[in-house]
């Protein structure tokens, strides 16, 4: 069984902009009480290709997943790290991601996939961003039981919180664009 | 105080690297925005900041499937880094 939904949405902000409002949006202190289950945002790994213009990153991200008591029982923590891996490729103004969870893999697996490209109405000045997840819970697990259950309560949790990311995304955009009209005037 | 708040409910491994994050992470902010967004991608900035902020983390990530992420970017890093 697998849960699957897509989400897209449109910054009116220039691609440049967004992404650098989305390497922000974890790692930034003042969103934590914004976004609280992200605990923690490291870089595991980066390259960059010179020839190419294309910037690979790793990054593990710790999120905190409390659920009911009787899944606490069953999985024994509320705390899952997942690995994100970004390509942005400069000259073609593209940003994808690649989000899985590491933890509690027997019981689990999700995986989120973003890209952010220029709007094609008006690629100078507008992002749109698209974003497919799958939650899928292992037949096998002790999960497997409730699995619609589980896999319909995280797929509600995550679309909470990926509107609370779009606003925190929305305003580091809007703080950006106020520092850089005030440095370019 | 948000510090200690965070460390009591996550306990997370990597706390003690918390000054040495934030310094790459602003670093390469700058770095993406400033150079990286306006076709300056042929080299990275930030080497210093990121090999502190990275020995911290081969001492205090507990997690070892996290922890191979970490050694896999030792040879890419290495590369990188040669070429300077």
């Amino acid at each position: 069984m697998v849960k699957a939904y897509r989400q897209e949405h449109i910054y009116k902000h220039p691609w440049e902009r967004v992404t650098c409002a989305a390497w922000r949006k974890f790692a930034d202190p003042e969103n934590k009480t914004i976004l609280p289950h992200i605990l923690d945002v490291d870089t595991l790994n980066h390259k960059l290709d010179p020839s190419s213009g294309k910037l690979y990153t790793t990054r593990a991200i710790t999120v905190h997943c409390p659920g009911p008591w009787f899944l606490r029982r069953i999985v024994g923590q509320d705390i899952c790290h997942c690995l994100e891996s970004t390509v942005v490729d400069a000259p073609s103004r593209s940003m994808q991601l690649t989000s899985r969870n590491i933890s509690l893999q027997k019981f689990i697996e999700v995986e989120e996939k973003t890209r952010y490209d220029p709007h094609p109405d008006n690629p100078a000045e507008w992002t749109i961003c698209q974003q497919e997840t799958s939650i899928r819970i292992k037949p096998l697990s002790a999960l497997a039981s409730m699995a619609e259950k589980v896999e319909q309560r995280c797929a509600d949790r995550f679309l909470q919180n990926s509107v609370k990311g779009r606003e925190v995304m929305e305003r580091i955009c809007k703080y950006l664009e106020a520092e850089s009209g005030g440095l370019a005037l | 105080m948000r510090e200690k708040k965070k460390a009591s409910k996550s306990s997370s491994s990597t706390s003690p690297c918390l000054l040495l994050r934030d310094a790459y992470h602003n670093c390469f902010n700058r770095w993406y925005a400033e150079k990286f967004m306006k076709g300056h991608w042929d080299k990275q900035d930030c080497v210093s900041e990121w090999q502190s902020y990275r020995a911290c983390l081969s001492q205090h990530l507990e997690d070892k499937h996290l922890i191979r992420f970490l050694e896999a970017e030792h040879n890419v890093q290495d590369g990188a880094v040669a070429s300077q």
